[in-house]
């Protein structure tokens, strides 16, 4: 491979794990949530991560995403090795370059729909100005949620929830969007509304999208799927 | 149910810890109240009976016989030539028992003393001797240690004493308890009566050792015994009177310590109702689940109290320990263990846990099995304020009102707190509606930064009021003392300038003064003015030696009233009569007054405060002299002189012109350092309850910390810091803590504005409001550092989690 062609390469991937290890506890009590893992992911792609419960789906994704420190192995990340960080670096890392989608108990309760989606700015010390707004609004209004971003999450249904926290994932603009099964507890109609803007965040928007899921239906949207079996990829 | 409790109490013990540490203050406040108060008395006890240990009997002033015998400066002790036979008679069995203020000299060291008789025999002799020897007779004297140690004193010095100098060997030092017959120091019998003609020379007491034959006219003779216990009765009225005190700040503290239990049972409840709704699920009744609970708090505050009670005992005995090393002169005795305070410490912390926790205890049962089964967001901590809270704390609110307002008109003390109480119920009561919205008044002044902050604080009212209201109560108390402390001091002062207008009065009888000694006053340090009076000797009718008379035109530059006490009628004298001793003249009688054989008549009015002068109009003073003469020079002082060091200057100056020094300095620092004393004692009390309040702010965040793990590692993910997390939840601290400060700084305020309507004007009637704005602002800052410290442990540990362990654990 010519020089061009593996700078190439490493430009199209977004992200790359190379022989990436995690271990829970001690002793007796030890568990391998991943053995060696080596995972190349291309930019504009969405890839489901699927396999059995305690395969280390979740496991992979937070070492991935920079939300744990990884036992062993490098992860790199838009060029940037995550392993070099220290937890501010990190933090900040993910606020700029990452969005993410979680199962459950996305929002914070106090907050209204529109205060969700402008929080990752507000944390980044950014001010919330017109254009901003205008951009929240927008995807609100692809999202289907414009005429509820005056509730609470408690006022919405789950399907609603989970597409205020994809709009909010989306706001800053992130390279990459990871998403620990999004749909677990959305009916089949809403799942695939859900599904399709993940997809659109892909093919339109030009995000990575990394999706965890059990459900064979919605790895059926994802562009690549990579099936895990006890801390390996299959 | 046995199971789910140990496993409960096991599981849940740590979230106590806060709630405990709350219950276990308040418990050992009463503790070390109780051993302190058993301390003084035991102090009291040793100290009394001293005098009277080798005793049969005392011989004391008839309290029933009307004129009293005494001389005029005390007239309820024994008639003096009376005592002097008595004790003559009886020779080796008697023990005079009295002092003297004298002046004494040690080296060039000028000051006064009080000097008091030592018993013939030694049985009678209650001094105890630390070195050298009891005084042999005329011209020796022991001096207690304290002095001897102040003053530089050693055995073998020569101390003058009296006004004429009497020498005295220094043979011995004692030690001698704390007794109304306390000395600094002590001479035989024969040259105590040395000082009998001196107008403060008095016996108020004569102990004897067996009989006591025929007891003189106007005094009774009573069994030692019987005498001691009267008199311990009378002491331990007084110290009744400081336990009570303390037993009042300590229910403050425990009410404080209640609230953070309360709130402490109701935010783990809440947190565990799905537990609770789970049971009921596999079939627990209402009954056992409420039992359960209400076991747990029992258990937790048994265990708390049973932790206060030592730790207050170990504090209680530590200081008497203290006082006894840093203040010999404070008596303090070391008492058996005050069991029944021990107790009551016990029962009053397993008490105030147990009704804490009924209130939460309650919602418990509440819950319905299904509970369980609905989605976590469905257990909403959220509470209504209910329709029947907010009527009632509108009525406390309006009832507190009127009754102040009825007790400021009528002057009722007992109205007065009624109402206080009403109308502070009705503010916490309101609490969950009040305390919000301030906390976003506030919030909005952090601005963005703070908003989610802000958005925590008042997610929950009712959780919020109750941790605010643990130290509203704290600083409402605290600006009240402050602020009424203030105003009483001040007014303290304008009625002490009134009264003692002149700090420093050199005058003299004899020669005019010299016409330098105004120019060495006006050089010596912490001299701020001084002025010469000018005047002349005169007779007054009345009063049996000459006074100076005198008019004072510039009295203003140095007097603290503004001069107003020298401006005078003509016509009239005022006289300072607290000078004069034997006075034959009251206020409004007509006197002549007379230098050489001039002679005016006028109108005696009493003021006070500028010493031993006569003051008059000018036009009068010409009609008694062409050329006044310079007789008196009156001083300010600076407001940093050392009144100590000031007064023996002037008095060494004054010495030198013939001239004696009247000064109000001493007095007037003592009642200075006396406000501070009780300003600091009353503050360090309240600290307490400020303290337990400051440990609930901690608990409720850490309580809410844990409840918040998900979304704070959610935020985590998000990109919040670790220092922004650690920032906010310090911000949500100190917001509680600021508006609960503010809320207390205002109301304790206005409660010390009705109180100086109610009691302290009736006192002192031209006291006005004084409100010491740089104390409220070190309060109100003191509170949000406070608070900032107190979320330290729940942000630290909120930030240590991983997003990733945060976003797994349920
Ligand atoms: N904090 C932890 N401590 C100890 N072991 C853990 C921890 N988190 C995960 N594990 C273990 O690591 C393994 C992988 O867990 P992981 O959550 O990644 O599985 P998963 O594939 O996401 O499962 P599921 O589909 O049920 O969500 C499991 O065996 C799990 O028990
Ligand atoms: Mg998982």
């Amino acid at each position: 491979m010519t020089s061009t062609a593996r700078r190439a390469t490493r430009e199209a991937l977004a992200v790359s794990a190379r022989d990436l290890t995690k271990t829970y506890g001690r002793g007796d009590a030890q568990v391998h949530a991943l053995r060696g893992i080596d995972l190349d992911l291309v930019r504009g792609r969405f890839t489901a991560i699927m396999g059995p419960s305690g395969s280390g789906k979740s496991t992979l994704m937070h070492c991935l995403a920079g939300l744990d420190q990884a036992s062993g192995g490098t992860v790199t990340v838009a060029g940037t090795e995550l392993g070099s960080l220290d937890d501010d670096a990190l933090t900040v890392f993910r606020r700029e370059h990452v969005g993410f989608v979680f199962q459950a108990f996305n929002l914070l309760p106090m907050l209204t729909a529109l205060q969700n989606i402008l929080l990752p700015l507000e944390l980044g010390g950014r001010r919330v100005d017109e254009e901003t707004r205008e951009r929240a609004h927008a995807l609100a209004e692809t999202l289907g949620v414009a005429d509820r971003l005056d509730h609470r999450p408690a006022e919405l249904s789950g399907g609603q929830q989970q597409r205020v926290a994809i709009a909010r994932a989306l706001v800053t603009g992130p390279d990459l969007l990871f998403a620990d099964e999004p749909t677990g507890n959305l009916d089949s109609a809403t799942s695939a509304e859900v599904l399709e803007h993940l997809r659109r965040s892909a093919r339109e928007l030009g995000r990575t999208v990394v999706m965890v899921t059990h459900d064979r239906d919605a790895a059926a949207y994802a562009d690549d799927v990579v099936t895990m079996r006890d801390g390996r990829i299959a | 149910m046995r199971t789910v409790l140990l496993a409960s109490l096991r599981t849940h013990l740590r979230r106590y810890v806060a709630a405990a540490v709350a219950v276990v203050v308040g418990v050992a406040f009463v503790v070390v109240v109780g051993v302190l108060t058993a301390g003084a008395r035991a102090g009291l006890m040793d100290g009394f009976g001293a005098p009277y240990r080798g005793a049969d009997h005392v011989v004391v002033a008839d309290p029933g016989v009307r004129p009293p015998r005494g001389p005029s400066c005390c007239p309820d002790t024994l008639d003096v030539a009376a005592a002097i036979a008595l004790v003559d008679r009886l020779g080796d069995d008697a023990s005079g028992l009295g002092r003297v203020l004298l002046p004494m000299q040690v080296g060039d060291e000028r000051g006064s003393t009080t000097v008091g008789p030592i018993a013939a025999s030694e049985e009678l002799r209650w001094q105890e001797l630390t070195a050298g020897r009891f005084p042999a007779g005329d011209g020796e004297a022991v001096v207690h240690v304290w002095d001897a140690t102040a003053l530089d004193i050693a055995v073998g010095d020569r101390i003058r004493v009296g006004a004429d100098a009497t020498e005295l060997a220094v043979v011995g030092l004692v030690n001698s308890p704390s007794t109304e017959s306390q000395a600094s120091v002590y001479v035989a019998w024969a040259q105590y009566l040395h000082w009998r003609e001196h107008p403060l020379f008095h016996i108020g007491k004569i102990a004897v050792r067996g009989d006591v034959g025929p007891v003189p006219e106007g005094a009774v003779a009573r069994t030692a015994e019987e005498h001691v216990t009267e008199g311990l009765a009378g002491l331990s009225n007084d110290t009744d009177a400081y336990a009570l005190m303390g037993v009042l700040f300590a229910a403050v503290a425990l009410v404080v310590a209640g609230l953070v239990v309360a709130n402490t049972f109701a935010i783990l409840f809440a947190q565990r109702m799905r537990d609770f709704a789970l049971l009921r699920c596999v079939g627990a009744t209402r009954r056992q689940v409420l039992g359960s609970v209400r076991r747990e708090a029992l258990a937790v505050g048994a265990l708390a109290s049973l932790i206060g009670v030592p730790v207050g005992g170990g504090l209680g005995y530590g200081l008497i320990a203290l006082v006894n090393a840093v203040a010999p002169t404070t008596p303090m005795g070391v008492p058996g263990l005050p069991v029944p305070w021990l107790l009551a410490g016990f029962a009053v912390g397993t008490l105030v846990t147990a009704v804490a926790s009924w209130l939460p205890t309650r919602g418990v049962v509440r819950v319905s099995p299904l509970a369980a089964l609905r989605p976590e967001s469905a257990v909403d901590a959220r509470t209504a304020t209910g329709r029947s809270r907010l009527a009632l704390a509108a009525s406390g609110l309006v009832v507190g009102t009127v009754l102040l307002g009825v007790a400021i008109a009528r002057r009722d003390t007992m109205v007065m707190v009624a109402g206080g109480a009403a109308f502070f119920g009705g503010v916490l009561l309101l609490g969950p509606v009040v305390v919000p919205r301030m906390v976003r008044v506030a919030g909005a002044l952090l601005g963005p930064a703070g908003r989610l902050a802000t958005e925590n604080a008042v997610r929950n009212p009712r959780r919020t009021a109750t941790t605010t209201a643990a130290l509203l109560i704290g600083v409402t108390l605290t600006t009240a003392v402050l602020t009424g402390l203030a105003t009483y001091g001040a007014a303290l002062d304008e009625t002490t300038n009134r009264n003692h207008p002149v700090d420093v009065a050199l005058g003299s009888t004899a020669a005019p003064l010299p016409a330098d000694l105004l120019d060495q006053v006006r050089g010596t340090t912490g001299v701020e003015r001084a002025i010469a009076v000018h005047g002349a000797v005169a007779r007054v009718d009345g009063l049996a030696h000459p006074i100076p008379v005198v008019s004072a035109p510039d009295a203003a530059h140095v007097a603290r009233d503004g001069g107003g006490f020298a401006r005078v009628e003509p016509g009239t004298i005022r006289l300072d009569l607290g000078s004069f001793r034997d006075l034959g003249i009251e206020p409004g009688d007509r006197v002549a007054v007379r230098v050489g054989d001039r002679r005016v008549e006028l109108r005696v009015i009493s003021l006070s405060g500028w010493g031993n002068a006569g003051l008059v109009a000018p036009e009068d003073l010409a009609r008694l002299v062409d050329t006044p003469e310079p007789r008196a020079v009156w001083v300010r002082t600076a407001p940093d002189a050392d009144p100590l060091r000031l007064v023996d200057d002037l008095t060494g100056l004054a010495a030198g012109a013939g001239a004696g020094v009247e000064d109000q300095l001493q007095a007037r620092a003592v009642q200075q350092r006396e406000l501070d004393v009780l300003t600091w004692s009353v503050l360090g009390l309240l600290g307490v309850s400020v303290a337990i309040a400051l440990v609930g702010i901690g608990n409720t965040l850490g309580l809410s910390v844990l409840e918040r793990a998900r979304e704070h590692a959610m935020l985590r993910a998000l990109g919040l810091t670790r220092r922004q997390l650690r920032r906010m939840l310090a911000a949500e601290a100190a917001l509680m803590a600021v508006v609960a400060t503010l809320l207390g700084t205002t109301i304790g305020v206005a409660f010390a504005w009705v109180t100086h309507e109610t009691l302290i004007k009736q006192a002192l009637t031209r006291a006005t409001l004084q409100i010491p704005w740089p104390s409220l602002g070190a309060v109100v800052l003191v509170a949000a550092l406070a608070g900032v410290l107190a979320s330290v442990v729940p942000a630290r540990r909120a930030a240590r989690v991983t997003p990733a362990a945060g976003l797994t654990h349920d």
